[in-house]
């Protein structure tokens, strides 16, 4: 079989949507997307159709699974809601479809990967507020947070607590915040990473006031495509991530 | 999650549900995604069926599908939260990964098991005859099955060994000894097609 040069994404809007695509195929199509709205229109539409196939195969299920299934709820924890976004000043790019559906791509494998992250509902003045408690780092904030396209991300972590990530592209820098963390023992630390197309870069050992809080940190090098995700290391922080990530945001640029 | 660039109707109360969608499941998915049981028992009535029937159709073995359906009914549970009634409706949501999860369960099995799987999908059109087994037909189902049967035999053939079938379409491609593009453009013409059948909206 000769498999064809001629790739027409456009058309993989089917395939895609019956599922019939290879791993490395779905991916190029998902990247695909996020370029192509008219790809993105179809792809919904045939979502819904396919899925109305299903209902022509439609038949009684046992009815012991009624009651065990409900019976489950309780032992099954749900996941977070996807992370909110906070634009504080309009973004330098036109559209926000790349990310939209980007995070779309990762949603399943955030999922498997057990990287929950939740909707919060912050305000913008509870961020200040715990922004101007960390003194020593008063000008670098405010720095950021005046900068052009700078956004807000919170996300809660698998270990409870919360993250905020305030992440100023035109700077290409982060404030990364912390609350409500429990207290590792003294054997094991927070890593902070940025997680991108340019690889896995550590992003700083988060360190403890004693008032029992971790001090905000200030991360430079964050690259478009980016995502922050931490992991619980040993002491002294490693060189790559070992353990799986108790967090991991969507793109923050 | 926030997209600036939409304006979410306040609350996002509204059912976006496109025809041959079950009114209200999206409402009762947010509530469940709030942790509300009651509920979820709504989500679990008007998608049981449908999610064992295409499990069942195309594992072509019931105790497994109804493993598969069990695991796939606490997934919606535990992603609720995730559902996103501004990308597509509840019920396209749900049976999307119902779907992945029957087909992940076909493509792990032997290449013998396989077979025979393939085999019962295809001389089985029609879902099991079993009466026992078959609730009654509902209005949408019987929709969907003949808008199927207005597909031109090829691009019938090709959908339901993708869908049905749990195939990749390079598999497809090699079944039916046909080139590559040729069968996708046999599946989303044949999807378009249904698409339209079928009124749908999105």
């Amino acid at each position: 079989m000769v498999r064809s040069r001629r790739r027409d994404p456009h058309l993989q809007a089917g395939v895609y949507a019956l599922d019939a695509l290879d791993a490395a195929e779905r991916e190029r199509f998902e990247r695909h997307l996020a370029e192509c709205p008219a790809c993105e229109r179809e792809l919904r539409g045939l979502t819904e159709t396919a899925a109305d196939l299903a209902l022509a195969a439609e038949a009684a299920p046992p009815p012991q699974l009624r009651d065990r299934v409900l019976a489950a709820l309780s032992h099954v924890e749900q996941d977070p809601a996807a992370a909110q976004v906070f634009d504080l000043a309009p973004p330098a790019r036109p559209t926000r479809s790349a990310w939209h559906w980007g995070w779309w791509g990762l949603a399943a494998g955030l999922a498997a990967a057990a990287a929950t992250v939740i909707a919060l509902s912050v305000s913008l003045a509870s961020v200040q507020s715990q922004l101007a408690t960390a003194n020593s780092e008063q000008h670098a904030l405010s720095s950021l947070l005046s900068a052009p396209g700078t956004r807000i991300i919170t996300a809660r972590t698998s270990v409870g607590g919360t993250v905020t990530a305030v992440v100023a592209p035109a700077r290409q820098k982060m404030i990364f915040i912390t609350s409500g963390l429990p207290a590792l023992s003294g054997a094991r630390v927070y890593q902070v990473w940025l997680i991108g197309p340019s690889g896995i870069r550590s992003a700083g050992l988060l360190s403890w006031q004693p008032g029992g809080a971790a001090t905000p940190l200030l991360a430079t090098g964050v690259r478009p495509g980016d995502r922050v995700g931490m992991t619980v290391e040993p002491a002294g922080g490693t060189a790559r991530p070992t353990t799986k990530p108790i967090v991991l945001t969507p793109f923050v640029t | 999650m926030i997209e600036p660039s939409q304006d979410d109707p306040p609350g996002g109360a509204t059912d976006t549900a496109g025809p041959g969608t079950e009114p209200g499941l999206d409402l009762l998915l947010k509530a469940a995604a709030q942790g509300d049981q009651v509920a979820f028992e709504g989500v679990y009535d008007r998608l049981a069926g449908p999610v064992y029937g295409l499990a069942n159709r195309i594992i072509q073995d019931q105790a497994q599908a109804e493993e598969v359906a069990q695991e796939v009914l606490l997934e919606i549970w535990r992603t609720a939260p995730r559902f996103d009634p501004a990308r597509g409706s509840g019920q396209a949501w749900a049976l999307t990964i119902a779907h992945r999860r029957a087909v992940d369960r076909v493509r792990s099995a032997s290449a013998a098991a396989r077979r025979e799987q393939l085999q019962a999908v295809m001389s089985a059109p029609e879902p099991d005859p079993d009466v026992a087994s078959l609730v009654e037909a509902s209005e949408a189902a019987a929709r969907v099955r003949n808008c199927l049967k207005s597909l031109s035999k090829p691009q019938r053939e090709a959908i339901v060994l993708a869908y049905y079938g749990g195939y990749s379409y390079h598999e497809v491609a090699d079944r039916l000894q046909i080139a590559l593009g040729t069968i996708k453009t046999r599946i989303r013409d044949g999807l378009i097609r249904m698409r339209d059948c079928l009124g749908v909206q999105w």
